[in-house]
């Protein structure tokens, strides 16, 4: 007899999730959440219900989001602003925050009204493709941490980082991409000017004035040569770098090619033999700019490098000296007394000196239950403190710990190269074929050198392989957009070969293939409305999780306890709670201490209730397994060996039994025997890919040759891996990888494509034919074939596979 | 046909003055970010009683 939630269907008018039975609400409109409710009035309040007009249910929800007040208040510290601040004067501060939860467009609406909120900003405007907001304000009028607290009281928390060696969101993909725009400004100028210039001389050459056709080629080299030195200069900056290291890499045939292509071009027409190749030659540079304008602008969403730093709080209340003051978390030293909140994460390993709390290691281990310590017990570093507030005594500073320490230990990177290794096969096997076919044509025609060397030179211009450097990066980049429509982000084009190659799937279990809130729900006979009040009222006496669990599953989760009425509370460290409600005996605790045996049932995680003398029933909490998991890992399997690597004890062995192979499941995996069982498969040459969410994965997503990381929103924090996906998208995971394979596929006809052109353009230039007119039709015929074969080819996959 | 070499001048003139119009726009930020202003141009200005 479950639970009959009547009024689930009522969505909070904030959030749109759905309100439990006794929703919190203002006449008649529903909130979730006391969260929700108060960003709702902050908002009525200032006039700015404008939000809610945009899109439905647009707002951030607001149960994880319980922020101290004081939590940013390192943010005073004028060290600490002065690090964050990218411009000050007397009146004017200008800072640029990270806010990930911000997703659409009542969020930039209501980021650009923020002075309506604080009256001390001055203006503030949005970048939504970079989740940043850069902020004028008078710091007269108001300081970065009051403005940190205002966007986090509307659901919009600033990420703010302050580490030594790491900039804030900088400048520099911003400069990197200024200085792409300009260059392909100046080389699509001079294209479309050297183009005229050409034309005219392939069509009227013979009608024209002598004079005239020398004016029009000097103006061309004069055109070109910003083209060369300024435009082309990233590929001679590569090439150079490359054959430095003792390497060759794909750069260096396409500076080859660019090279001899101006070279040549100069030479014929300073020699009065032709018009030369400058049009083919400036074309060539646009083309090869607009490529990596694709490469450049599929890395703007996400930021995918974090360290544990950026899971910690940024301060913290230390006592010292009986009083009471907040600390930035580098400034914590051994043997400093700290508070931490409920909620808040423990920055460094640290011994209890509270009575007894609970600690969610969930992150760091993967147990999927909150642990119950008691005075003296050694907490670890990056544990979150459930229920009550506790005072915790450091006993390692914060570099040292625990995560510290699993983090370093993982650090170590396996070797990506495959995407490198790709691109400098190619380039060795290119420059080899090019200068091999280039010295033949020389040899074979030598005895006369103008004509050998012409031939020299239109083999190595022809072999350039321009359509060659633009497939990958534009099928890759046109796909990593696609996908990060869907809310699968990949940390660059690289990714998608790695994922291409997966030969094996390792799973984390909670919070990857199960919710990380587990299903909880009543069991037992029916409750009288009194009995449930009573019961929801003594649980919510207790700071255990599982108590505000109890009283959910009673459907009185926002239901405020009458003091009044409950009697003789007592809670047994460990056991359960006792108290009288209007006469009512109730107990809520374990088997044992509610009904003297041990529960036999393993699944779940169980609470049992009792009033008066009749055990009624029992809440159980049980994993929630997202929806289509199962389904996926079995067309998974058909494709590559699946594994599941779960920090939580084998309480759900059962849940997955039906779709795991028995012999792929390990649980109570420490984080580095997860890394172990990684480095086995990848010692056995197997290509390993690791979906986690959790840091205890972050051990095994490095070891992996490639790493998924499972959030369930924008917001969540999630350890370092190569694409971060939505929860929502895990069930598409194979369609991903299928995705990857046509994908390679994809490049690989664009290849064979660019090689038949190259090899046509080759036998001309071997026979000495090669034109500056045939040049100027097959160069741009060839790139924009496989750029249409490019942009074609991922979207019609997309549409399939995803 | 000098006037030919007048008019590559002048057309040389008139698109150099776009692309050194491009340069300086790209400089100032104008492509930092082509997204966000596709949405805030949808606002409704605000009145100059909001800004009170």
């Amino acid at each position: 007899m479950t639970d009959n939630n009547t009024t689930a269907c009522v969505q909070c008018v904030h959030c749109g999730e759905l309100c439990p039975r006794q929703p919190t609400s203002t006449v008649e409109l529903r909130f979730c959440c006391n969260g929700c409710k108060s960003v709702y009035e902050i908002l009525r309040a200032n006039d700015l219900c404008e939000y809610y007009r945009r899109d439905d249910h647009v707002g951030v929800p607001m149960r994880q989001l319980q922020m101290p007040a004081d939590a940013f208040v390192a943010l005073d510290d004028p060290a600490v602003a002065r690090q964050l601040l990218a411009f000050t004067s007397d009146t004017m501060h200008r800072v640029r925050l990270s806010i990930p939860s911000m997703h659409c467009t009542s969020c930039v609406w209501l980021l650009e009204q923020l002075d309506r909120l604080d009256k001390g900003v001055l203006r503030s405007s949005v970048d939504i493709m970079r989740r940043q907001v850069s902020i004028e304000f008078d710091p007269t009028r108001t300081t970065l941490r009051s403005i940190a607290t205002v966007l986090t009281s509307i659901g919009y928390e600033p990420v703010v980082r302050i580490e030594a060696g790491t900039s804030q969101p900088s400048n520099a993909d911003r400069s990197a991409v200024r200085s792409l725009y300009l260059r392909i400004g100046v080389a699509g100028f001079a294209a479309g000017n050297i183009m005229l210039f050409s034309v005219a001389q392939y069509f009227g050459a013979s009608t024209m004035q002598p004079a005239l056709i020398t004016v029009f080629r000097i103006a061309s080299i004069v055109l070109s040569i910003p083209v060369l030195v300024f435009c082309a200069s990233p590929w001679f900056r590569s090439a150079l770098g490359a054959l430095r290291a003792r390497r060759v890499n794909l750069d260096v045939p396409v500076s080859l090619g660019i090279v001899v292509l101006f070279a040549r071009s100069v030479a014929d027409i300073a020699g009065g033999v032709g018009e030369g190749f400058l049009d083919s030659f400036a074309g060539l540079v646009l083309f090869l700019l607009v490529g990596r304008l694709f490469q450049q602008r599929a890395f703007d969403a996400l930021s995918f490098d974090r360290t544990y730093r950026s899971f910690f709080p940024l301060s913290v209340r230390v006592e010292r000296k009986l009083e009471e003051e907040v600390l930035p978390i580098e400034r914590i030293a051994i043997g400093d007394i700290m508070h931490i909140r409920s909620g808040e994460v423990i920055p460094c390993d640290s011994v209890l000196l509270s009575q007894a709390g609970y600690v969610d290691y969930s992150f760091v281990t993967g147990e999927a239950l909150p642990v119950e310590c008691i005075e003296g017990a050694l907490l670890f570093a990056g544990g979150r403190i459930v229920g009550s507030s506790l005072k915790l005594a450091a006993v390692k500073d914060v570099s040292h710990s625990y995560l510290a320490s699993l983090w370093d230990s993982s650090s170590t990177r396996a070797h990506r190269t495959t995407w490198l290794h790709l691109s400098d096969r190619f380039g060795q096997w290119f420059t080899l074929v090019a200068v091999g076919a280039a010295a033949i044509g020389f040899l074979v025609w030598l005895p006369n050198i103008a004509i050998a060397l012409n031939v020299f030179t239109a083999v190595l211009i022809i072999a350039c392989p321009c359509a060659l450097t633009l497939a990958a990066p534009i099928t890759l980049g046109t796909a990593m957009g696609l996908l990060g429509r869907k809310g699968i982000f990949l940390k660059n084009i690289g990714t998608m070969l790695e994922l291409e190659r997966t030969t094996d799937v390792a799973f984390d279990k909670t919070g990857t293939l199960t919710t990380t809130s587990p299903d909880v729900r009543y069991e037992g006979r029916d409750l009288s409305e009194n009995e449930r009040e009573a019961l929801a009222c003594v649980a919510l006496q207790s700071a255990h999780p599982m108590s505000r669990a109890v009283a959910i599953a009673l459907g009185r989760a926002s239901a405020v306890p009458s003091l009044q009425r409950v009697q003789h509370i007592e809670e047994h460290v460990g056991q359960g709670i006792t108290g009288i409600v209007d006469g009512m005996s109730i107990s809520i605790g374990s088997s044992d201490f509610v009904r003297g045996t041990t529960s036999n049932n393993q699944n779940a995680a169980s609470v049992w209730l009792r009033v008066n003398d009749d055990v009624v029933g029992a809440v159980h909490a049980r994993p929630l397994v997202r929806e289509g998991i199962r389904a996926m890992i079995e067309r998974l399997q058909s494709r590559a060996s699946v594994w599941l690597l779960s920090g939580d004890s084998d309480r759900d062995r059962d849940v997955f039994s039906s779709t795991f192979n028995v012999n792929a499941m390990y649980f109570s995996q420490h984080p580095t025997e997860k890394v172990d069982r990684i480095n086995g498969l990848r010692n056995a040459h197997r290509h390993v890919l690791m979906v986690g969410d959790g840091l205890n994965d972050a051990g095994a997503m490095r070891a992996a040759n490639v790493a998924i990381a499972v959030a369930d929103d924008a917001a969540t924090l999630v350890p370092a891996c190569d694409v971060i996906m939505r929860a929502h998208q895990l069930s598409h995971l194979d369609g991903l990888l299928r995705y990857a394979r046509a994908m390679k596929h994809v490049i690989v006809f664009s290849f064979t494509i660019s090689v038949a052109y190259n090899t046509l353009g080759l036998s001309l230039a071997l026979t000495g034919i090669l034109t500056p007119l045939a040049t100027a039709i097959l160069m741009p015929v060839s790139s924009l074939t496989v750029i249409g074969v490019s942009v074609a080819g991922a979207r019609w996959y997309a549409r399939r596979f995803l | 046909m000098s006037v030919v070499v007048v008019l590559v001048l002048c057309s040389l003139l008139i698109s150099g003055g776009f692309l050194l119009a491009f340069l300086w726009a790209t400089k100032r930020g104008q492509f930092d970010d082509v997204h966000t202003p596709a949405i805030t141009m949808l606002f409704e200005d605000r009145t100059p009683t909001d800004k009170q």
